[in-house]
């Protein structure tokens, strides 16, 4: 195992690949040791290789990154950046197989700079499609910023915003610039990386649908294109009418010649199987299964990822993480907010396809898989499949829909959903949904995973409540100041805000007497570490540039997905099930505890002590 | 606080106040007025079987175990006459109510013999004062000291005022309660063998009894060689005719196997078992408590309590600080004989022992023999011994063992010893239990430390580097200073890498509980005025933990195996390291990260 002495070879042995990894200590995610003064030095960055060429880029093995700096090489490991001090590297470029676009399998190998070879580096465009819209302005654009800050992106790169509004590229630059920011921790040339940046960005006014304009883009952006290898990724971020329209212009007149081209793809995908097959069907027309990368940004974030190293790094967990001694799983979602006059798209798909069906289900999967074989994407989307594929679509009795009404605490009304004027009178869209579900394998019969989302809630929160079972035989039954009931041990993890994990267990209360109370070994991400936690879509901005599919959701996952939901969807809209009203800012409709009492379950979030 | 749950006590609450924030040791039968009205009391249903003591006026019986006191086999119970006590079922339909005018006044006497000493000054009168404070004590004591010296009643208080302290957060009408406290002190001088002085205690004692049932609580705060003569005077004259009597006896409890069992058979002639409580004041210590409480009323502990998933056990002790000038008792016995077969061990066996059938003292006694049992006796090469050496640091310089002028200048008495211990039995075989107790060391700690093994097949082993020892789970019990539990896990540092660190889940006493934790000696003295014999050791328990150690010592002894020399304030000898290095284990407060 080596890196910093390995001789330039060529790309296809990367079995004998895995270099030496140092001790991950203390380097920084991708920018290189030196932080470049100039913004003409940020590092490179390549795909991982892969031997299997048809398989969609299976991140198998190590990722490389190439820094600016010829004494300093930073090797990229399933997202760790590592550095050492050689100054010999090998960059690896092999994407796709089979290309639909006819462009031929590039490899690109990146010398010694010193060697003077280095005029091959690759470069990549960044389309975003519906640049004007409300997630590219708040997350897509400072999100690559942010990247841009850390020298995460290639040194060579362009960042295109697309949409139907005529804009220049100025404007466009003044909008981007009003949303980025730097992080707290990380202010130095805060500004003048900003102009550095926005100096990248350029604008161009097309139709969504039309070839030409996609041409027209594709002309500029090869005008900015230069080095061995043009990669492009597009971000559609528009509506899901116009994704077909826009997947095929974009593929047909604006795809990489010289490089990959991948698209990102938001969410809806689809409103059940059969929409979903259907646009994945369309999809697959001019796209690889391993072009598209579906985004879920719930698996972006912090504590999701988190998720499996706690589970698979320590010893403690793994042992504990079965019917054998945990009672229930909780996964919860709530926002104190309602559709605040933006229910239009929200009113067309209902709390369980905006925020369960997706969010809330892939984070189950990540909680109930069993081991994969490796990190890599492929084997850990393999285990997520086998554990959808074992839960048993949702019974209607298992469902709680509700929808909220206006309320008014002293002078402040709070409207109800459906008076919000871009939600239809009378809707019957679900605003809050809870439900249980089951896996039939092994490790979980007949533990519930409940699920709870919901907006206009009491409070703002996403978290993983895993609930033990009572001690069999508790001596100290006698002891517990409050209830017995709950007294159980209770993992929770909170995905946001205030990022934790914390166990609870049962204490002896100091004193005395032999009394006993529920404390917490705590973590919370604020006192222990001092870097703000990067947003979700960062993350998976990076990943998707890198080629790393494992935070992405694969075309059978989804199929799994809509497999679980589709029928309890269709029983709703079918029977007119009448959502349960719940005052805005409460804690939900009642019949949500009735459901978790039906199982034995309280819900953790609604105890007095959380 | 203390004794707060009504189920930690006697549980009986008035029906009025269900209030769990009540403090029930201030019974509320108990009134500054002496006049007990109110009532009905209510008796809470329990889960078993519990027995009434009726003879207690406004004073509940607690202890720190919250359960029967009676269900002692063989215990006080036979002190009462059969149908004094009653039992209540569980679930009685009827609350019983219970008014003062059926219960006959009762009286506690606690005598501290080596009232001038060190240990009464400091930590016996100052535990009282707190136990009193809080409502512990029946409502009538009296504490009488006992030593050679003479001194009146006035000195003795003077003496003792000077050392009693109220709690930060409890510090109301604290004057007040210390006078009250003080005018119930009193001083007996007398000769610790002279059955005549005694019997003159007696009489004093039976001048405050006033004829009321009358029990005595004896504390031995002297040194081992006058233990039997005062037991035998004090048994034979100053017995409690009517209600109990109890000793409480302090380390040390001999010097191996024979001179131990020699002193439990003296102790015999005089006390039967259920009189002696053997103190190990360790045992009373907040963290040591909790450890039980950890274990059973938890879910997620127990399934990982095994060879299975533990790697090693560590009990590590250490002092920051040599003998002072007052080497002359330590130089004696030396750190095995002070703190592992004693302090150390007794935490082991708490930690090791397989669940009781019940937190009753004799069910826990009863696994603790058992663990204690199953250990194989410490074999010379599994031990290293050290002493320390005079240092300086800068313009300071610290003596070493043997600079000590009450130490002998050629001691090879042990100052630091470390030891490996394995427990035969299914649970355990296998796993190092590694001990470490040192005076003179770099840091002042006791804690307990529990090493995971490795996560087999570790998807994330990249991730780690190359030292996986590194990341391994722990699990740690700081039992002083600065009570705390953390488990140390590895997490994910937030970024868009994929680095892992190790963090800890963590629980610090002092952030969690804004009050201050009792002394031990607090809890043991109740427990003793209660009856719990749970924290005390008992003769087969010594026996055992003897056993393991004796043929060791007496090795070293004839070997006259030479200390390993370590700088005063040092880490202690590297010998410790090969040691723990033998049986794959690092030390964990020696970690980077620690």
């Amino acid at each position: 195992m080596v890196g910093h002495s390995r001789p330039l070879s060529p790309v296809s042995d990367s079995d004998s690949w895995p270099p030496v990894i140092q001790p991950p200590m203390a380097i920084p995610h991708c920018a290189s040791s030196s932080s470049s003064p100039s913004p003409l030095h940020p590092p490179s960055m390549f795909s991982p290789s892969s031997s299997d060429s048809t398989s969609g880029g299976r991140a198998r093995f190590p990722r490389f990154h190439r820094p600016s700096s010829p004494h300093k090489v930073s090797l990229r490991i399933h997202g760790t950046s590592l550095r050492n001090s050689a100054n010999q590297v090998a960059m690896v470029e092999v994407e796709g197989g089979p290309n639909k676009l006819g462009s031929p399998s590039p490899i690109t190998l990146a010398k010694d700079e010193k060697s003077g070879l280095l005029a091959n580096v690759s470069s990549a465009s960044i389309i975003i499609v519906g640049a004007s819209g409300d997630l590219a302005k708040k997350k897509i654009f400072p999100a690559l910023f942010a990247l841009y800050y850390e020298n995460c992106l290639p040194k060579q790169f362009t960042v295109y915003g697309y949409a139907r509004s005529k804009m220049t590229d100025s404007e466009l630059r003044d909008m981007v610039s009003r949303t980025l920011s730097c992080r707290i921790d990380k202010r130095e040339d805060c500004s003048e990386k900003m102009n550095e940046f926005l100096g990248r960005c350029f604008y161009h006014s097309g139709q969504y649908d039309s070839e030409e304009d996609f041409s027209n883009l594709d002309r500029k952006l090869k005008l900015q294109e230069g080095g061995e290898a043009c990669n492009r990724l597009f971000y559609l971020s528009i509506p899901p009418n116009i994704f077909i329209d826009a997947v095929r212009c974009a593929t047909l007149s604006a795809s990489s010649s010289r490089g990959w081209t991948r698209v990102i793809v938001e969410k809806p995908f689809g409103r059940d199987t059969e929409s979903s097959a259907a646009l994945t069907d369309a999809l697959k027309q001019y796209l690889e299964e391993n072009q598209i990368f579906r985004i879920d940004h719930y698996l972006g974030k912090e504590l999701v990822e988190n998720l499996s190293v706690l589970r698979f790094s320590n010893l403690i967990f793994e042992p504990l993480w079965s019917r054998q001694h945990i009672s229930n799983v909780q996964l919860i979602f709530s926002e104190n907010f309602g559709t605040e006059g933006r229910g239009g798209y929200f009113d067309s798909y209902g709390i369980i396809r905006d925020i369960m069906q997706n969010h809330l289900l892939q984070i189950l999967a990540i909680f109930a898989m069993e081991t994969p074989v490796s990190l890599n994407a492929e084997d850990i989307r393999n285990e997520k499949v086998k554990v959808l594929r074992s839960i048993k679509p949702i019974h209607l009795d298992n469902v709680v829909t509700g929808q909220y009404n206006s309320q008014t605490k002293g002078d402040i009304t709070f409207p109800g959903y459906t008076d919000d004027k871009t939600v239809a009178e009378g809707s019957l869209t679900p605003t809050f949904a809870a439900t249980v579900l089951f896996i039939d394998n092994a490790r979980w019969d007949g533990v519930p995973f409940l699920m709870k989302a919901g907006k206009a809630l009491d409070n703002r929160r996403t978290e993983i409540r895993v609930q033990f079972r009572n001690v069999p035989g508790n001596l100290y039954k006698g002891n517990f100041t409050s209830d017995a009931e709950e007294s159980n041990n209770e993992l929770v993890i909170r995905v946001q805000p205030d990022e934790s994990i914390y166990l609870k267990i049962n204490n002896k209360v100091p004193g005395l007497g032999m009394d006993l109370d529920q404390s917490n070994l705590n973590l919370r991400y604020a006192s222990r570490y001092s870097n703000e936690v990067p947003d979700a879509y960062e993350r998976l901005l990076l990943d998707a540039m890198e080629g790393e599919r494992r935070l992405f959701i694969r075309s059978d996952e989804l199929d799994a997905a809509w497999a679980i939901f589709t029928p309890l969807l269709r029983e709703l809209e079918e029977k007119n099930i009448t959502p349960e009203g719940y005052p805005f800012g409460s804690q939900g409709p009642i019949s949500a505890q009735h459901l978790a009492s039906r199982y034995n379950v309280r819900w953790g979030d609604l105890n007095l002590n959380q | 606080m203390n004794c707060t749950n009504p189920h930690s006590c006697f549980s009986i609450i008035p029906v009025s106040n269900s209030s769990r924030k009540s403090n029930p040791c201030s019974s509320t039968s108990r009134s500054s007025a002496g006049n007990h009205v109110v009532s009905p009391l209510k008796i809470e249903s329990f889960p078993r079987m519990r027995p009434m003591i009726p003879h207690r006026k406004g004073f509940r019986l607690c202890s720190s175990n919250g359960h029967s006191l009676q269900s002692v086999p063989g215990g006080d119970a036979s002190v009462y006459a059969e149908s004094d006590v009653k039992y209540i079922e569980q679930g009685d339909p009827d609350p019983l109510v219970y008014s003062e005018s059926a219960a006959s006044e009762s009286m506690l006497s606690i005598t501290v013999v080596g009232a001038s000493g060190d240990l009464a000054k400091k930590k016996i009168f100052p535990a009282l004062f707190a136990l009193y404070y809080e409502d512990c004590l029946p409502k009538n004591f009296t504490v009488f000291g006992y030593a050679r010296t003479k001194m009146t009643d006035e000195e003795l208080r003077d003496m003792i005022s000077a050392t009693l302290t109220c709690r930060i957060d409890k510090s109301e009408n604290c004057e007040d309660k210390m006078e009250q406290f003080l005018s119930r002190c009193y001083y007996h001088s007398g000769l610790y063998d002279s059955e005549d002085n005694f019997s003159e205690l007696d009489t004093k004692l039976r001048e405050k009894e006033a004829g009321k049932l009358a029990h005595r609580l004896f504390y031995l705060s002297i040194p081992p060689n006058i233990f039997v003569d005062v037991v035998k005077c004090a048994s034979i004259r100053a017995s409690s005719m009517k209600g109990w009597t109890r000793v409480i006896v302090e380390k040390p409890f001999g010097r191996d196997s024979e001179s131990s069992r020699e002193l439990t058979r003296s102790l015999k002639r005089y006390l039967s078992e259920d009189q002696i409580f053997r103190i190990d004041h360790y045992l009373g210590k907040e963290l040591v408590e909790n450890l039980s409480v950890l274990r059973f009323s938890n879910l997620v502990f127990e399934p990982l309590w095994s060879r299975n998933y533990i790697r090693n056990v560590q009990f590590i002790f250490s002092e920051d600080f040599g003998t002072e000038g007052r080497g002359g008792y330590f130089d004696h016995y030396g750190i095995i004989r002070d703190i592992m077969q004693n302090h150390l061990l007794q935490i082991l066996a708490l930690f090791a022992m397989e669940t009781p059938v019940s937190l009753d003292a004799e069910d826990i006694r009863n696994e603790k023999v058992k663990v204690l049992r199953s250990m194989r006796p410490l074999q010379l090469e599994d031990v290293v011994v050290g002493q320390y050496k005079g240092h300086s640091k800068g313009s300071r310089s610290y003596p070493g063992y043997t600079d000590d002028p009450t130490v002998p200048n050629d001691s090879i008495t042990p100052t630091f010893a470390a030891a490996a211990l394995f427990i035969n039995n299914a649970r355990w075989d296998g796993v190092p239990f590694l001990m470490k107790a040192g005076k003179a060391l770099h840091t002042k700690r006791a804690e307990i430390r529990v090493q995971f093994r490795h996560v087999p097949g570790n998807l994330y082993r990249k991730n780690f580097g190359t030292d996986l020892d590194k990341a391994t789970n722990e699990l740690v019990l700081q039992v002083q200073p600065d009570e705390a539990i953390y488990l140390k896990i590895n997490n994910k540092v937030p970024g868009l890498g994929m680095r892992l660190d190790r963090s800890d889940l963590n629980l610090l006493f002092r952030a969690r509980y804004p009050i201050e934790v009792p002394d031990a000696y607090e809890r043991l003295l109740l427990d003793a005025v209660a009856g719990e014999r749970r924290l005390f050791i008992r003769s087969d328990e010594l026996d055992a933990a003897w056993a393991l150690f004796t043929p060791l010592l007496k090795e070293l002894d004839e070997k006259k195996i030479a200390p390993e020399l370590y700088p005063y304030g040092s880490r202690g000898p590297v010998g410790a390291h090969y040691l723990a290095a033998k049986y794959n284990v690092r030390w964990g407060d020696l970690s980077a990260d620690d």
